[in-house]
C-alpha cells in the first residue's frame, strides 16, 4: 500500500473514549489509514471496549509489551519497574487487565505482528513499540540521541522512526531527510497539567510533515467509569489533573523536571 | 572451600548485544571520601587507577556515536575532583544523556549552576546521581564519613533548586528484608518509602531513588566460604540480557572494561585503548558476576 496521508497512535490503555474521540477526528483529517502501535490495556476500566472499535475502524495494530503480556499470559506488564510503589500500582492495573480482557481478545492480540512497515510518499516507515531492537525500549526525548537514530535508520533501512512506549510525544528530523517520532499515547495525558491527549498525522507533501493533533475527549465519564471498577484514585487523578501519578521512575531528568511530581 | 573458583574452561562468558551505555571512571580511584563499603577502595590516597585524560574521553565519545550510544556515564572515586569536568559534559551532552556518579560533597553554589546551564544549552538529559547510605546523620555518616548526609543533602537542595531533579543512589547496606513490603504504596512503610519521606521532608519534591545491592568486593570482601560464582549451569534458559555487560563498557585507566564493577580489574579488561575492540564477549569470571545474576541489577539510572 501506499499512502500520502495517515494517523499514527499508540498506548490506549483501555481509554475507549479517547480512542472513539480520535478516531472520528482522524477521518475529519481525511486520514487514508490508521495505525496503532500498541498497549491497548492497561491503566483505564472495560478492556474489552477498545476491541470492536480498533477492528470496526479497519485500524493497523501492532502489539506493545502489554499486549504481549496479556496474549502469551505473562504474570507481569513487562515495563521493569524496580521501586515497589511503582510495581504495586503495575500489578493493580495488569492483573485487573488480565482478569477483563475476553480470551478472544486475548486470541487476536496473538495474531497481531510486532513490526508495521509503510510506505508514505517518497519515506519508508518503520513502526515500532519501544525502539526497533526492543518492545520496551523507552524512547525519552531527552536520552534518545541522534547519532542512536541515525544509526537504527541505517540498521532498520527506514527513512522514519515510529514509536511510542513512554507516553510523551516528540519529533527529531535527523540529516539525509531521515526522521524519528515519538507517536505519543492517547490512554493518559503527557503529564503536562493538561487533559487532552495527542495522535500523530503524517503527510507526504511530498515532503514529510509531522503533525500532533490533540485530542479532546469526556475524561470525567472515563474517571466516573475508572472510579466504578474502582481503580486507584492516583489514576483517577492522572486523567483529571493531566499530571503523572506512579511510575515516574523511568522518567530522565528533564521530562520528570517538566512533571508535577 | 565450599565453592571454590570455576576451572578457567568452565566460566560462562555473556556476548556483547549494542552499546546502551559508555562509562568513564574520570577519576580513577581518587575520592575524597573514603566510605567502608566502597565497592572499589577509593580514598583520598588511593592513586591505583589514575585519571582519565580529557582527550581520551574525546576520543571515545566520538567512537561511541558511530556505534549508537544512548547514555554516557561519569564516575570515580569522586568525579568532581577533575578539574576539566565542566568542559567534557559539555563534550558529552552534544553526544547523549549524560550522568554523574558522586558523593555531592564537592557541589558548591557556583558548581550547581554551572551544571544547570549546561543541562539547559542540551535536548539530553543531565543526571546528578548522589550517594546516600541512611536517612540517619549517625548510620550515615558511620559509612560515609562525618557530615557526610549533610553535605549531601546540600548538594540535592541546590540541584533541585536549579531544575535539575537529582537522583539519589543508596545500597543496600542497612537494608534489612522486613523493611519492603507489597503494599509500600498504601501503608508508608518500607525501605523506598523512608527515603522518599526523607527526602520530601527536606524539601526534595521530586524523590528519585536508585537502590543498589552491596557488592561483596573492594572493603568488603567475601568471606572464602561464602563467595559463589555463576557455572555453565545456571546459563541455561537464563536471560542473559539483563546483565549489564552484555550492553555498557566502561573506560578507565589502562583501557576499556567489562563493566563499572569489574573496572581496573586485568581479567575484565578488553582493550588497551579501542572501544570497537572491547564491543567482544566478556567473562562472567567474579563474585561480583554471581551478584549481577541473582538481583538483575545495573548501574544505569532505569
Ligand atoms: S564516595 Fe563513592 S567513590 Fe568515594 S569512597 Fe564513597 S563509595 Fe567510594
Ligand atoms: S560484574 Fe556483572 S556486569 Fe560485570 S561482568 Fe560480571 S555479570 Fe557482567
Ligand atoms: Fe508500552
Amino acid at each position: 500500500m501506499f499512502y500520502r496521508r495517515i494517523a499514527v497512535f499508540g498506548g490506549v490503555y483501555s481509554n475507549y473514549q479517547a480512542l472513539a474521540a480520535m478516531i472520528d477526528d482522524a477521518r475529519r483529517h481525511q486520514a487514508e489509514a490508521l495505525f496503532c502501535l500498541g498497549d491497548l490495556g492497561g491503566f483505564g476500566p472495560y478492556p474489552d471496549r477498545v476491541y470492536p472499535l480498533l477492528r470496526e475502524s479497519g485500524v493497523q495494530v501492532m502489539r506493545g509489551n502489554y499486549d504481549v503480556s496479556l496474549a502469551e499470559g505473562l504474570t507481569d506488564c513487562g515495563c521493569g519497574y524496580t521501586d515497589p510503589r511503582d510495581n504495586y500500582y503495575a500489578a493493580l492495573s495488569y492483573e485487573y487487565t488480565f482478569r477483563h480482557t475476553s480470551e478472544d481478545n486475548k486470541g487476536w492480540l496473538r495474531t497481531l505482528p510486532d513490526v508495521l512497515r509503510v510506505q508514505l510518499g517518497n519515506y519508508q516507515l518503520h513502526m515500532s513499540h519501544g525502539s526497533p531492537r526492543q518492545v520496551n525500549e523507552f524512547l525519552w526525548e531527552s536520552t534518545t540521541p541522534d547519532g542512536f537514530l541515525s544509526k537504527l535508520c541505517g540498521d532498520y533501512e527506514a527513512d522514519v522512526l515510529l514509536c511510542t512506549h513512554t507516553g510523551i510525544k516528540w519529533h527529531r528530523r535527523l540529516p539525509d531527510d531521515r526522521h524519528a517520532v515519538n507517536v505519543g499515547v492517547i490512554g493518559r495525558p503527557e503529564n503536562d497539567g493538561e487533559t487532552h491527549v495527542w495522535y500523530t498525522l503524517l503527510t507526504a507533501d511530498p515532503h514529510l510533515q509531522v503533525e500532533f493533533v490533540p485530542v479532546y475527549y469526556d475524561y470525567e465519564a472515563l474517571a466516573r467509569d475508572m472510579r466504578q471498577e474502582q481503580l486507584p484514585e492516583a489514576f483517577v487523578e492522572t486523567i483529571r489533573s493531566g499530571w503523572w501519578t506512579t511510575c515516574l521512575e523511568v522518567l530522565p531528568g528533564k521530562e520528570r523536571a517538566r512533571g508535577r511530581w | 572451600m565450599a565453592q571454590g573458583t570455576p576451572f578457567m574452561q568452565t566460566i560462562p562468558q555473556a556476548p556483547f548485544h549494542h552499546l546502551h551505555a559508555l562509562w568513564f571512571q574520570l577519576t580513577g580511584t581518587l575520592c575524597n571520601l573514603a566510605c567502608s563499603h566502597c565497592f572499589i577502595s577509593c580514598s583520598p590516597t588511593n592513586h591505583a587507577l589514575k585519571f582519565v585524560a580529557p582527550e581520551t574521553v574525546y576520543q571515545y565519545l566520538d567512537e561511541a556515536e558511530t556505534h549508537g550510544v544512548r547514555e554516557v556515564y561519569f564516575t570515580g572515586g569522586e568525579p568532581f575532583l577533575h578539574k576539566q569536568i565542566m568542559p567534557i559534559l559539555a563534550r558529552s551532552l552534544q553526544v547523549a544523556a549524560t550522568s554523574v556518579l558522586t558523593n555531592g560533597t564537592l557541589i558548591t553554589p557556583a558548581v550547581a549552576g554551572e551544571l544547570a546551564a549546561l543541562a539547559a544549552g542540551s535536548p539530553y538529559s543531565l543526571e546528578m546521581r548522589i550517594s546516600l547510605d541512611d536517612v540517619d546523620e549517625a548510620r550515615n555518616d558511620a559509612v560515609r564519613g562525618k557530615g557526610a548526609l549533610r553535605r549531601a543533602l546540600r548538594a540535592l537542595q541546590l540541584l533541585q533548586e536549579r531544575g535539575l531533579p537529582p537522583i539519589v543512589a543508596v545500597t543496600e547496606y542497612f537494608y534489612e528484608a522486613q523493611e519492603t513490603t507489597p503494599q509500600e504504596a498504601g501503608d508508608g512503610s518500607g525501605f523506598y518509602q523512608k527515603f522518599r519521606d526523607f527526602l520530601l521532608e527536606n524539601g526534595i519534591e521530586k524523590p528519585r531513588l536508585k537502590v543498589i545491592p552491596v557488592f561483596a568486593m573492594g572493603k568488603l570482601h567475601p568471606s572464602e566460604t561464602g563467595a559463589s560464582y555463576v557455572t555453565p549451569g545456571m546459563m541455561h534458559g537464563f536471560d542473559v540480557t539483563t546483565l549489564q555487560c552484555t550492553k555498557s563498557r566502561i573506560v578507565a585507566d589502562g583501557g576499556v572494561y567489562a563493566c563499572p564493577l569489574l573496572v581496573g580489574e586485568p581479567e575484565a579488561r578488553l582493550s588497551e585503548s579501542s572501544l570497537s575492540e572491547a564491543m567482544q564477549p566478556c567473562s562472567l569470571y567474579h563474585t561480583a558476576c554471581h551478584t549481577c545474576y541473582v538481583t538483575g541489577m545495573t548501574c544505569s539510572n532505569y
